[in-house]
């Protein structure tokens, strides 16, 4: 039994079943019961919070997220793409939410058909290179945990990424979003992944950007690109451009 | 499972200020203990609504009983009171 908080929520119920009776019975003492039984409720949570740990380990996830990246990037590499990738809502990727790397480097946005086929290279636009090729970061796939999609402003995407960044994969203590009418200014507090230079991340962004990108694009209901991006002892700012 | 860590001493500190707080005011009903303990845990756990939702339905069925033991406490108390 490896789970800390299962082992701490026994010992905690525990002690706290066996001091009850004890310090009311047999020391008269109700500030002391009181004692125990708090610890009780308190292990109980942490019993109960045991089973909400992801069954895969933290490092086994890692190694994952790693393999996928290295596969994108050598990909992109291979093919010398090094634009900055656009990232569009699920209703222009056939229900599924995906980020574009347009081969071009001036990509117009504004030649995006409104429904990109499901293929991994994709023509946008009517010219013979307007050629991108499609992919799926992490972003795209933690909009499928949200319980419901967030609206266009700025408090309901400052609490989708908060859900998701917080939350559910635990990898930043909290976010503020800023938003003007063509950027959204995120700031992220205590992010645990750092941002480093790599093909991966000029492209695509860091993990976290990305997931902020992908949130932003869903709830504006417009493809988004990042457009900065900069890390400083655990501060993200994160600026994204909103395309129209 | 930084988020995990501070519901769990959110909930250490709050008890332990409501148990020493109670004890200092003289309080010396193990019911009034009890209802004090079970809010400050409904209320913090509801504020943590950035848990995922495996670990709020778990909380949740904890909630629940907690409740549950709350207002069977509650009932006696207003029995005792009616008598």
């Amino acid at each position: 039994m490896k789970n800390p908080y299962k082992i701490l929520g026994i010992i905690l119920s525990v002690a706290g079943a066996i001091m009850a009776p004890l310090f009311y019975f047999f020391f008269a003492s109700v500030p002391l019961t009181a004692v125990a039984l708090s610890s009780i409720i308190l292990g109980l949570a942490s019993f109960f919070l045991a089973s909400a740990r992801p069954y895969i380990s933290p490092e086994a996830s890692q190694i994952l997220l790693k393999a996928g990246m290295e596969n994108t990037a050598a990909l992109l590499e291979e093919i010398g793409i090094r634009n900055k990738a656009i990232y569009l809502p699920a209703k222009m990727r056939n229900g599924y939410p995906q980020a574009i790397i347009p081969v071009k480097e001036d990509c117009n946005i504004k030649k995006i058909r409104d429904k990109l086929p499901g293929r991994l290279i994709v023509r946008y636009g009517p010219d013979a290179d307007d050629m991108a090729i499609a992919v799926t970061t992490p972003g795209s796939i933690n909009l499928e945990m949200l319980e419901s999609p967030p609206g266009p402003n700025a408090y309901e995407i400052e609490a989708a990424i908060g859900y998701i960044l917080t939350g559910l994969l635990d990898i930043a203590d909290g976010v503020k979003v800023d938003m003007t009418e063509a950027r959204v200014n995120i700031d992220v507090r205590n992010a645990k992944m750092a941002y480093e230079e790599i093909w991966y991340y000029y492209c695509l962004g860091s993990p976290i950007a990305s997931i902020t990108a992908a949130v932003s694009s869903e709830a504006l209901q417009k493809p988004v690109r990042i457009l900065e991006e900069k890390y400083h002892k655990g501060k993200y700012h994160i600026t994204l451009e909103v395309l129209t | 499972m930084r988020i995990f860590n501070r519901l769990i001493i959110s909930l250490a500190i709050a008890f332990g200020i409501i148990n020493v707080l109670l004890a200092f005011l003289g309080q010396d009903d193990i019911s009034v203990y009890f209802i004090v303990n079970a809010i400050a845990y409904l209320i913090i756990t509801l504020l943590y609504v950035y848990l995922n939702p495996r670990a709020k339905s778990a909380l949740n069925g904890l909630s629940a009983i907690i409740f549950a033991a709350f207002l069977v406490v509650v009932t006696m108390e207003v029995i005792e009171i009616l008598k």
